[in-house]
């Protein structure tokens, strides 16, 4: 496997500019073997005289073009390490013109300007003089050429992918086109006893075969390793084949319907259509988005969530999702059937569909009519009960603490208050007295496994930092993820903190019940925080293997249903634990605009009461990480009072990665 | 005879043997650098170093040479320029096709190729600007990895030399 400088992020150095001054000096060298240090050559094409560009460049064209695809076919070499071009089709369209006329005009283009001066042609230096004063205006202009610098970009395309051919299929195409113009540009050098020396010649026959052969060869070897896999460069990885072939890069109308009306935290609709059609009309909870602008959008979500893109059609959403693949996104799905699809599937009255539905496909469709359109519901698609004010009732330990109640005890030296916001967030306005921390502050590598809660000596060394003591009675507040909060819960739990609990609501309900806040940082003195012996509530795999054997357990798993039955797989194998149970996390969870509660524990109380027996049953609880189990565990074990309630933190990552473990679909 | 005709130039290089190197040249550079060949960058370059000695500051809050930062000329394809002249001018030695002179039609005016050969520059510098690229980094470099934009810009370039050529044509009449 070869590695480039540009993989390496080494351009700069001086090993890459000294590569590149050798590569320079072949490159010059095999110019001006061409016949390139002479203008009158390099014009010849132009008047049909000398058709030596033609010939050179299409010859080198195609060698490099065979020479990548056999590379890459071969593994010789990964995309990732080359540099590919965007196309621009705006400046490439109208630079290309005015760069012919300069060509032309000028006898010469940049390189072979540069062999011409040392071949002594004045004309190459007056030629290169005149690139660089165009070179300058360039740069002045740039002020009113800057819409038409980046106008039609596409970001990186093929020709063989725009055309809906393999890439070998159309590098066979290119090689008989060369072909064709070799031979012609002979026979019209011949018939105007200017040249075509090769015309019919034993050389230009057999560098024909060769190359026809070597064409086919490729073709032959893509065909050998992927059917009519479209791909040559390798853009195109079995990965992302294996989830177009079974769809797995589409989501359902249906589906992002239920999951939008949901408010599943991390599901972003992406609306790639025109900005008029999107005001016009959009699905409720999409946000609009240029295809040109989407890789910056999207930066930092890559494999965080889930993107979904939709237009009209299912084109557009295809390729930009391709091209988000080769940028490193792996959970970017397509509407199927695009907005077309959803208006038919979701939106159309029931009373307009043609197949026989039964009472609950009816309802079903009602509701979500009534979210997506909001005329004949409009009361169902947002609570119309304004949130209650909060009262200031002491919180029960560890649980729920009322915004009225931290609001009143604020200056009390022994409550201390962790919001886990964005730190810019935290930084434009916070509670008085808090300090800001990510939950991932608290993770780490633990026996191999990523994102595992720290072992107790760290924790309590955060504490120390924080200056939090043992006795303290920790607030802590999430932004419109209570998840966050109860995994710093986690940690606090391990430490065998006794007072700690979660501001219901988090933030946002604190500032929509006007409460305090400022900008100033805390006063914070390091202490000394105990570590404690381990938990016992967090579980390995080979627990968790003990615990199945015997009668008196549950199992929850917490993902999305979708990951339950292993439609989708993030990991290394789908499904889930034999025997375990689905209750989504989000499944607790209610939202009033940007509020995002736990819904009211008597609803909570009847939710478990019917996958849990009773109270004392072992229940283990994970997820993929162990965040959102996190939050189950809160549920559970504080809210609910549930007495044996074990987390398994290492979750489905580790599960799936074990192939001994087993798993069932 | 024998003794003069060694004495000359020597023919070119076979151009399909010559376009082969060539290509080799350009895979050697994706499998080396990762990307291709290139020479108006290099240029390009060389202008905004001029230009920045002349007015600094100015050069330096420029929008487009202003983001190549304080040393332009620490780019590959400015070493990359310097190795295609060096190459140039060995291939030209051995090959013995070195000779001062400005290349044109024995009825073309010297002045009057010279100016064409000065605006074809101007107007080829600042068209490889805005479209990333000349005949090297777009029209070679770019149609071997077949991008849509490059083969565009390929096209494109034909275009624009065979429209204007017939206006042209006088500077190689003989």
């Amino acid at each position: 496997m070869i590695s480039t400088f540009f993989g390496l992020d080494a351009l700069s150095s001086s090993a890459a500019m000294a590569a590149a001054f050798l590569i320079g000096l072949a490159f010059g060298f095999s110019l001006e073997q061409a016949g390139f240090g002479s203008s009158r050559r390099l014009a010849g094409i132009f008047y049909f005289r000398d058709m030596a560009v033609l010939k050179v460049m299409f010859t080198a064209v195609l060698v490099a073009m065979l020479g990548l695809q056999y590379a890459s076919g071969l593994g010789l070499i990964k995309e990732d390490q080359l540099f590919f071009m965007p196309s621009i089709y705006g400046p490439q369209i109208v630079g290309g013109l005015i760069f012919g006329v300069g060509f032309v005009m000028g006898a010469w283009c940049p390189g072979t300007a540069a062999v011409g001066v040392a071949s002594g042609r004045l004309d190459a230096l007056v030629f290169l003089a005149g690139a660089g004063i165009g070179s300058v205006f360039f740069n002045e202009l740039f002020g009113i050429l800057k819409g038409l610098y980046t106008w039609g970009d596409r970001g990186v395309r093929f020709a063989w992918q725009d055309l809906g051919l393999s890439a070998s299929g159309f590098g066979f195409l290119m090689v008989a086109a060369a072909l064709f113009m070799f031979w012609g540009s002979e026979y019209l050098e011949k018939r105007r006893a200017v040249g075509g020396a090769y015309w019919r010649s034993p050389f230009l026959r057999s560098f024909s075969v060769v190359m026809i052969l070597l064409a086919l060869g490729l073709m032959a070897m893509e065909g050998r390793v992927a059917g009519d896999r479209p791909a040559g460069l390798q853009i195109r990885t079995s990965a992302m084949l294996a989830e177009i072939e079974s769809a797995k890069d589409h989501m359902e109308p249906e589906e992002l319907a239920d999951r939008l009306m949901r408010g599943e935290p991390g599901l972003l609709a992406v609306d790639i259509r025109p900005a008029e059609e999107y005001a016009e009309f959009h699905i409720r909870g999409a946000v609009h988005m240029s295809m040109a602008d989407l890789p910056e959008f999207l930066a930092g979500r890559e494999n965080q969530g889930i993107i979904v893109l939709y237009s009209n059609g299912m084109t557009h959403p295809a390729q930009t999702r391709d091209a988000l693949f080769r940028m490193g996104f792996t959970n970017v799905y397509i509407l199927t059937d695009g907005l077309a699809g959803f208006l038919d599937r979701i939106l159309k009255p029931a009373s307009l569909r043609t197949e026989l539905l039964s009472a609950e496909q009816t309802a079903r469709i009602n509701e979500w009519r009534s979210y997506f359109i909001g005329t004949e519901k409009p009361a169902q698609a947002e609570p119309e009960k304004p949130l209650a004010v909060s009262d200031p009732v002491p919180p029960a330990w560890p649980g729920l603490v009322e915004p009225a109640w931290l609001a009143e005890n604020l200056g009390n030296r022994e409550v201390r208050v962790i919001e886990v916001r964005a730190q810019a967030q935290y930084n434009s306005g916070h509670i008085p007295g808090s300090v800001c921390v990510s939950h991932d502050n608290f993770r780490g590598v633990v026996g191999g496994v990523s994102s595992m809660l720290q072992p107790s000596d760290l924790l309590a060394g955060h504490m120390s930092l924080m200056g939090i003591k043992p006795t303290d009675r920790v607030v802590i507040v999430p932004d419109d993820k209570p998840h966050d909060a109860t995994l710093v819960a986690m940690a606090l739990a391990r430490l065998g903190h006794g007072r700690f609990g979660i501001l219901n609501g988090g933030f946002p309900r604190w500032t929509l019940e006007k409460r305090p806040v400022t900008t100033e940082l805390p006063k914070v003195e390091k202490s000394q925080y105990p570590v404690p012996s381990p938990d016992v509530f967090t579980k390995t795999y080979k627990e968790i293997m003990e615990v199945l054997k015997a009668a008196d357990h549950v199992i929850l798993d917490v993902r999305p249903t979708e990951y339950y039955t292993g439609e989708k797989v993030d990991e290394a194998r789908g499904g889930h634990i034999p025997g375990a149970k689905s209750r989504p996390y989000t499944e607790d969870l209610s939202k009033y605009g940007k509020v995002t509660l736990l819904k009211p524990s008597e609803q909570l109380a009847t939710a478990y009461a019917s996958l849990v027996p009773n109270k004392q049953t072992t229940v283990i609880i994970h997820c993929r990480t162990g965040h959102q189990a996190s939050q189950t565990f809160f549920v559970m074990r504080y809210l609910l009072g549930y007495e044996r309630v074990l987390w398994y933190d290492a979750g489905w990552s580790e599960w799936a990665a074990r192939s001994e473990l087993p798993v069932e679909k | 005879m024998i003794m003069k005709e060694s004495m000359g130039p020597k023919p070119y290089m076979n151009p399909y043997l010559a376009g082969v190197i060539l290509g080799l040249t350009l895979l050697a550079s994706y499998m080396v650098l990762g990307a291709g060949l290139g020479a108006s960058g290099g240029i390009a370059r060389i202008a905004a170093y001029l230009e920045g000695g002349l007015a600094p500051s100015h050069v330096g809050s420029s929008e487009y040479f202003g983001a190549w930062g304080k040393e332009p000329l620490h780019y590959y394809l400015v070493y990359m320029f310097f190795g295609v002249f060096a190459g140039g001018l060995i291939s030209a030695f051995l090959s013995r096709r070195l000779k001062f002179q400005v290349e044109r039609g024995l009825k073309a005016p010297r002045q009057f190729r010279l100016v064409l050969a000065l605006a074809g520059g101007v107007l080829a510098g600042f068209a490889s600007r805005l479209a990333q690229g000349c005949t090297s980094g777009q029209a070679l470099s770019g149609s071997a990895m077949l991008l849509s934009g490059s083969l565009v810009f390929l096209i494109c370039v034909f275009a624009g030399g065979y429209a204007a050529a017939w206006f042209v044509r006088r500077q190689w009449h003989d």
